[in-house]
């Protein structure tokens, strides 16, 4: 038993982590049908400029975190005026190859600035493990997952309480009516970007005491968070947070009963029979037909 | 004497005087050296320290005079880790730049690459501080007993994984070992060299798990060693991966002693990982930390002098250094020619080189690692240093300096 809840823990704190990655696909794809395909080298961006303010300069992580989610919301505003609205402009996919461009472009910055050594970030809340009866965790993997909560609920609360919010909705129901009926949907659309930008950012700020600072540190965890948005349905924020703590424990399950090296192709496969079965994703609705 | 005659010897001597000249010139004219390997990308620290380390060992040839007069210059190349520069580059430097021998490339596969066009048609001496893959030197033209111009300086796969095993079970006394290896190229191959030295030692892994290269988390894998009984764990990885493994094993609280292959002995380890990597041991065949000789001393030195750095990879530079130096024994014994440099480093009785003493021939015809299974050493990451551990009746032991010995827990790895 304790070796089933220890390395399912371990693995829902790894969810954690995807679901708050993942969310920020569902965040643009539901305004503008785009997808920010780097969300992964954002949230090294994240990551790395944590490790820059805190480590390099000593700055306290809850001056960093706003910092953080500053700097990416305004990286977010100016990479979706360069490399997103043309293309969405001129009706063309090619946002898809831009958004990647821009991706690695940040990881061949980061080589640059940061180097390519992996360094590590002290823990915000020490090292030292944290017992519920005998199953071991680290504070972090607990701020994690209460962040992911967080974030969750206060995406919900965006969503149904606040004007923009509302906006944003509207905007991903038709973006021509929101047009007609007032909505300055250019903004709504900017502003989905650069918000997806920030909570990439705040997956950074939280993920990179556990893995380590490198240029390398977001590309794999993006992938697999772009698996669990497709899974959960990109238009369900919160089937997505469900699925990636799911995810997270599926994949220590699956290294821990059977054997690593198969994790990653059972995970991939049901990526695609779950687009196959409900290409909406599990927790999607069926799109209804728009006139 | 005539005009006539006069201008008859002013003539000769002045042919006599030029051909002396161009003799001369002949003597002054500099023997290179090439390499070619990372620069650049992910792997450069490799090249970087492979460079560095030759760097220093032809400017202090040079300074005292060359290798019978003449001067040696190193020329460089950056194959980005990719064979197929590799490849290439190679000819280059050998063709057009008439280098007379190599210093191995920063990749395996680079080295695995080259070693068929050298032995086959570029016929030049190849020197490897880096690479490990078994096959590089125990190649082909080894096989059929054909000039092998493969040699290396650095670790060997097939000896660390006899060395790690061996060490374990025969100086620790640890029966019950288990596997933790990388699922990517270089940890595939780890894995079943140790297996097979286990084998051969009569055992089998009580456990043999593996992680991927994406795994930060490795609680599953640590768990199921630890229910399986190991006494030591045996691991091949590189730095992130160790790094993921240790804080795993400390959050776990788990104490199994933990053996990595090379990858980790420099202090890239101990920077990404801190004090979880306390105790930690690591096989390879030179450790610049704790009591040093005063060849090595100097070296080191040089090393901060010029580039104001500490090593990060004082393995490659060492190894690169003294395979300077080992071409300059064989040339200055048999000449500038290609082959005969080669058939000079089979017969070096003995050679003092930064590497170790080496007080029998460094390489023969039928082995060309310089280092074997008896030169390598096991050290201990302690308190951010990588000290060497040794053994006397009592157990094995570190030494935090000239005078200070202590003692290793076999169980724990912990200092008594």
């Amino acid at each position: 038993m304790y070796f089933f809840l220890q390395i399912a823990l371990s693995g829902i704190a790894t969810g954690a982590i995807y679901g708050l990655i993942a969310v920020g696909y569902s965040l643009t794809f539901m305004t503008t049908k785009a997808l920010n395909f780097a969300l992964g080298m954002w949230v090294m961006f994240g990551g790395m400029l944590t490790y820059s303010l805190n480590v390099q300069y000593g700055i306290h992580p809850l001056i960093v975190l706003p910092i953080v989610i500053v700097t990416l919301f305004a990286f977010g505003l100016v990479a979706e005026r360069f490399s997103v609205y043309p293309f969405l402009r001129a009706g063309s996919d090619v946002w898809v190859m831009s958004t990647l461009a821009v991706g690695f472009l940040m990881i061949d910055l980061a080589e640059i600035i940061w180097g390519r050594n992996p360094t590590p970030v002290p823990p915000f809340l020490g090292k030292n493990p944290v017992y519920i009866g005998s199953v071991s965790i680290l504070p972090q993997q607990l701020l994690i997952i209460a962040a992911a909560c967080v974030v969750f609920l206060g995406l919900d609360f965006f969503y149904r309480r606040t004007l923009l919010g509302k906006a944003f909705r509207a905007v991903a129901h038709s973006s021509d009516v929101s047009s007609l009926m007032g909505i300055n949907t250019r903004r709504v659309e900017a502003m989905s970007y650069a918000v997806a930008a920030a909570l990439a950012g705040i997956a950074g700020f939280l993920v990179v005491p556990l893995t380590l600072a490198e240029p390398q540190l977001g590309t794999v965890l993006g992938l697999k968070a772009f698996a669990i948005a497709i899974i959960a349905g990109l238009a369900a924020p919160r089937g997505i947070l469900i699925c990636g703590l799911f995810y997270g424990a599926f994949e220590g399950l699956v290294s821990g009963y059977l054997y690593t090296g198969i994790r990653d192709i059972l995970g991939f496969t049901i990526m695609i029979v779950a687009l196959y079965l409900r290409p909406e994703g599990i927790f999607g609705k069926p799109q209804e037909e728009r006139a | 004497m005539s005009l006539r005659t006069y201008m008859k010897w002013l003539t000769a001597a002045v042919a006599v005087g030029s051909l002396v000249a161009i003799g001369g010139a002949h003597a002054q004219e500099p023997i290179k050296l090439g390499f070619a390997g990372a620069l650049s990308g992910p792997a450069s620290f490799v090249g970087t320290e492979i460079r560095r380390g030759a760097e220093i060992a032809v400017d202090e040839i040079n300074a005292k005079g060359g290798v019978k007069g003449r001067k040696l210059i190193l020329i460089s190349r950056d194959d980005e880790h990719n064979p197929v520069k590799t490849v290439a580059q190679y000819r280059e430097l050998i063709e057009r730049e008439k280098v007379v021998g190599m210093l191995g490339a920063s990749n395996s596969a680079s080295m695995l690459a080259v070693a068929p066009i050298v032995n086959d048609t570029l016929k030049v001496p190849v020197i490897c501080p880096a690479t490990d893959a078994t096959e590089i030197t125990e190649n082909e033209a080894m096989k059929q007993g054909r000039d092998n111009y493969l040699f290396r300086v650095g670790m060997y796969g097939t000896g660390q994984a006899n060395f790690m095993v061996d060490t374990m079970v025969k100086k620790f006394g640890h029966k019950k070992v288990g596997l933790l290896t990388w699922t990517g190229g270089w940890g595939v191959t780890g894995r079943g060299e140790l297996q097979r030295r286990l084998k051969e030692n009569g055992l089998a892994p009580v456990s043999d798990e593996t992680f991927d290269n994406n795994d930060t988390d490795m609680t599953p894998q640590i768990i199921k060693l630890k229910d399986a009984g190991a006494e030591s764990i045996l691991n091949y990885a590189l730095v992130r991966e160790n790094t993921f493994v240790v804080k795993t094993k400390e959050k776990l609280s788990n104490g199994t002693p933990y053996v990595s292959a090379w990858g980790i002995a420099g202090p890239a380890f101990w920077k990404a990982a801190g004090t979880s990597a306390e105790g930690v041991l690591t096989s390879t065949t030179v450790t610049i930390d704790g009591p040093q000789t005063p060849e090595r001393t100097a070296f080191i030195n040089e090393y901060r002098k010029r580039h104001n750095e500490e090593m990060s990879a004082a393995v490659f530079a060492v190894g690169a250094y003294d395979a300077v130096y080992l071409f300059k024994t064989a040339m200055e014994k048999n000449g500038f020619e290609p082959d005969k440099i080669r058939a000079g480093l089979e017969n070096i009785s003995e050679f003092k080189g930064l590497v170790k003493h080496f007080k029998r021939p460094v390489f023969t015809k039928d082995r060309h690692n310089a280092v074997t299974e008896e030169d390598m050493i096991m050290t201990r990451w302690t308190d951010g240093k990588l000290l060497e551990v040794k053994f006397d009746d009592k157990g094995p032991y570190v030494e935090l300096d000239a005078s200070t010995k202590k003692y290793i827990d076999k169980a724990t790895m912990k200092l008594m």
